[in-house]
């Protein structure tokens, strides 16, 4: 942490400085696994902006902030641009404010299909056009998905291709060490089945197979959410999920409930989970995965999305002293395949300019990827990056179950409405977790969803 | 003087008046000390044990790998890999180790431990080890981890507000802080304060209305006004040519929103002042003005600095104001804004929240103690008030 505090300062008071080459964190030209020649394309397509503001507005602060200017810096260098870029703690509510009261940045970044829908509808965005659209389903992994995800009404009705997604992170992960299991002997599950069988043979030895830590200050409930819609994939068929993600599928339907009851199965058994029932709630979800690089470990499983490492203690190597496999599926349910659930950050243009629009042609290089990541916690759906770039081979493996995604799936939280998805949804999970049961809990979520017209 | 002595001269109802006050500020300093003590404990450490815990050592079971194959040698018959498990840290002994993570204590410091496939360990209390094998270690596998159990001392750690202090951005906005609070105190209660004397000390008709008016204001919840205000400012801004975000913008924000309570809090001190000295003043043949001047605001003075307080503090630790008025680009970030932002995209960072509440804590603590005094002053000028 303090090591890579102090380059992310370093790489920041490099930004602050002049822009020039030297800046840059990897040489133009040099290292081959990069795509050097997208970047000359790009620089020498958009020669004319010398000088031009461009204000962008996301989600990335602290180290994450550090590496999204290192890749800004790339498009100030290329095109002379003068780009900002900020943040705030709460940007949700500040992109809202700053739309309405006609002071936006040029462009926005949110992880939030649902919340960009909502600013569409408004008039706050500006379409990007069909070649984007296109280009999106050519180029990504699930393509059709993600030009889904960017794709909103308009003001007008009208449905257009409002948010081009960059970076993702993968959900669908369950964590473990992988020296704790060889010396326990277990192996790593390849179906849902395994898995109950594995988590039943730990309590058996004597020890403890989950973390689960719902606890996230305002937002607690939300890692319950990934539970239930990685289970939904598992379970259901996409056409459900997607029902179920504009309510067209109830809350309250069988299917819905049957996996939130399947959730209960881990982390409603006192055995199950670090700390028994009761510490789920209220273990704070960048806590939680401590317990499985505890002497002798407090959990051997931890299902988390690919950014968790970042709350693994310092100096935890991947793949020696951590490692995760893909949460397994349903041997019953072979035709449902490798379903991913996951998440990304869109960006969107909110205030239209010459810079907006080359910003998000430079998101079409293969260097706008690479450079991030080179760095850290970056995924991509884009095959047209070399993915020798990624920073380690964990990180590879990720974006393979990324690019090579049969059913790709947005985080369903994040697709409903925010009053559900960022709301019922959560406080229904704790109230669920807290002793209510499947249904009681369902029936909730649903009344409040029924609430809003 | 006998502690019985003592105790007859105090008597028992005011004994019992100490001890409360005592007990008072005990538990409201806990919570300081807690994150006092916070600060300065490493961040790995915050996460497995409470602060009080903090002031006695320690046992911890830790994973350690041995070295790599490639610093083997070789002995004899025997193949070694040797060294030290708590390489650069001083004042720490092993007390036991353990191959499997099941049972991470199995041997003693000092044993020697047979881990099978003809592979032994010894590691001593000073934390050296050898780890020997009958055939050479094979250069693919991996480092071998094991646990050990070892004593620490407490420790404590100044990198947290290292960490804060050298924060990207920190001093500019720490001068961007002062540049949103001193104007945003000093506006609003000059104002207040020519609008306290009027409401107390002028006669116009609809008086009392307007100071209920005002009072009124007060229960205006600020978060309900922030977009109408801010897209006045933008309207405004771009009618005149100039940028929406800009600090007049938020001093007139802060002035805004503090001034129903800064007029409610000095029109009731002004209004208290003896009529007597104003009266005659005006028979003296003084303006209001003069008045104002002369008389009403030196001897509100302890008022006004107690309401200079509030405002310094409230806008000093505001987020949310400075947030929307002056946006979140690094040139007008304020202090809360570039602390908050250092808690990275997912926050949870302790440490770095329970440091940085200290480095914050710093000027208000400034400001109060430099004007106490004034706040004193006003409470012995009240007792012979009217006299």
């Amino acid at each position: 942490m303090k090591k890579s505090f102090l380059m992310s300062v370093a790489v920041a008071a490099l930004f602050a400085g002049a822009a020039s080459a030297a800046d840059l964190k990897f040489a133009p030209g040099q290292d081959s696994k990069f795509n050097w020649k997208s970047y000359d394309e790009f620089k020498a397509a958009h020669a004319d902006l010398k000088g031009e503001p461009l204000t962008i507005f996301g989600p990335w602060r602290g180290e994450d902030e550090a590496f999204f200017l290192s890749v800004l810096a790339y498009f100030t260098e290329a095109t002379g641009v003068d780009a900002k870029y900020s943040s705030s703690e709460n940007y949700e509510q500040q992109i809202v404010i700053d739309t309405q009261a006609g002071s936006p940045p040029n462009i926005a970044v949110l992880p939030q299909p649902g919340l960009l829908a909502d600013l569409a509808g408004k008039g706050f965005l500006t379409p990007l056009g069909d070649e984007n659209s296109k280009w999106i389903k050519d180029n990504y992994g699930a393509g059709d998905s993600w030009v889904g995800y960017g794709t909103y009404k308009g003001k007008d009705g009208k449905e257009s291709f409002y948010a081009f997604p960059y970076k993702a992170d993968v959900k669908s992960l369950v964590w473990y060490v992988p020296e704790n299991f060889e010396e326990a002997g277990y192996k790593i599950p390849t179906t849902m089945e395994e898995l109950h069988a594995l988590t039943d043979q730990i309590v058996k030895d004597g020890g403890v197979p989950w973390c689960i830590g719902l606890g996230s200050g305002g937002a607690t409930g939300w890692p319950a959410t990934d539970w239930v819609e990685d289970i939904m994939l598992r379970t259901q068929p996409p056409e459900a999920y997607d029902k179920w993600t504009t309510n067209d599928l109830k809350f309250t339907d069988p299917a819905v409930v049957a996996a939130i009851d399947e959730f209960g199965k881990f982390a409603k058994n006192e055995k199950y989970v670090n700390g028994g029932v009761a510490a789920v709630a209220s273990t704070d979800f960048r806590d939680s995965p401590k317990g499985l690089f505890t002497v002798p470990p407090k959990c051997y499983l931890h299902h988390q999305a690919s950014f968790i490492p970042s709350f693994f203690p310092e100096g935890t190597k991947l793949g020696q002293d951590a490692d995760f496999f893909y949460m397994p599926t349903y041997a019953s349910h072979p035709e449902l395949g490798k379903p991913v659930l996951g998440a990304g950050t869109l960006v969107s243009i909110t205030k239209d300019l010459k810079t907006a629009r080359a910003f998000i042609d430079f998101l079409k290089t293969p260097i706008a990827h690479e450079v991030w990541m080179a760095q850290s916690s970056f995924l991509t759906p884009y095959k047209g990056v070399s993915t020798e770039a990624y920073a380690n081979p964990q990180m590879k493996k990720e974006g393979e179950i990324l690019t090579s995604a049969t059913t790709f799936r947005f985080d369903g939280s994040d697709l409903m409405p925010g009053k559900i998805g960022a709301g019922a949804f959560w406080t229904g999970m704790v109230d669920f977790v807290g002793g209510k049961s499947a249904q009681d809990a369902a029936a909730e979520i649903q009344s409040a969803w029924d609430g809003i017209k | 003087m006998t502690a019985a002595g003592s105790y007859f001269k105090i008597g028992p109802a005011r004994l019992f008046v100490h001890l409360a006050v005592l007990l008072i500020v005990i538990v409201w300093l806990i919570p300081t000390l807690g994150i006092f003590v916070s600060a300065l404990r490493d961040k790995d450490q915050i996460v497995v044990s409470g602060w009080w815990t903090s002031f006695v050592g320690s046992t911890q079971t830790v994973a350690v790998r041995l070295g790599t194959p490639d610093q083997q040698k070789q002995e004899g018959a025997i193949y070694v890999i040797s060294g030290n498990v708590l390489e650069g840290q001083g004042g720490r002994a092993v007390k036991a180790f353990g191959n499997r993570v099941q049972q991470p204590a199995a041997f003693k410091a000092g044993e020697t431990a047979d881990l099978g496939d003809g592979e032994t360990l010894q590691i001593n209390s000073d934390g050296s080890y050898r780890y020997m094998k009958g055939t050479a270690f094979s250069p693919d596998e991996r480092p071998r981890r094991i646990y050990v159990s070892v004593s620490a001392p407490p420790e404590f750690t100044v990198q947290n507000y290292h960490t804060v202090l050298t924060g990207e951005g920190i001093g500019q906005s720490f001068i961007n802080s002062l540049t949103v609070t001193i104007p945003a105190t000093i506006i609003p209660i000059l104002i207040a304060a020519f609008a306290a004397y009027a409401l107390s000390w002028m006669e116009f008709p609809g008086r009392a209305l307007l100071i209920a008016l005002v009072v009124g204001l007060i229960v205006v919840p600020l978060q309900m006004s922030l977009i109408p205000l801010l897209r006045l400012y933008n309207e405004i801004g771009t009618m005149l040519g100039q940028p929406s975000k800009t600090y007049p913008g938020i001093w007139l924000a802060h002035t805004a929103f503090g001034m129903p309570l800064a007029i409610f809090l000095l029109r009731a001190y002004i209004a208290g002042l003896p009529r007597e000295i104003i009266e005659s003043a005006r028979v003296d043949g003084a303006s209001d003005f003069e008045i104002f001047t002369r008389i009403v605001l030196p001897l509100s003075f302890p008022a006004l600095a107690s309401f200079a307080i509030f405002q310094f503090l409230w806008v000093w630790n505001d987020l949310l104001v400075a947030m929307v008025f002056l946006g979140t680009d690094k040139d007008h970030l304020v202090l809360t804004g570039s602390l908050n932002a250092l808690l990275g995209s997912r926050g949870g960072n302790w440490e770095i929240l329970t440091a940085s509440a200290f480095v914050t804590i710093v000027v208000p603590l400034l400001v109060f103690f430099g004007l106490q005094r004034y706040l004193v002053r006003g409470l012995l000028a009240g007792s012979v008030k009217g006299g």
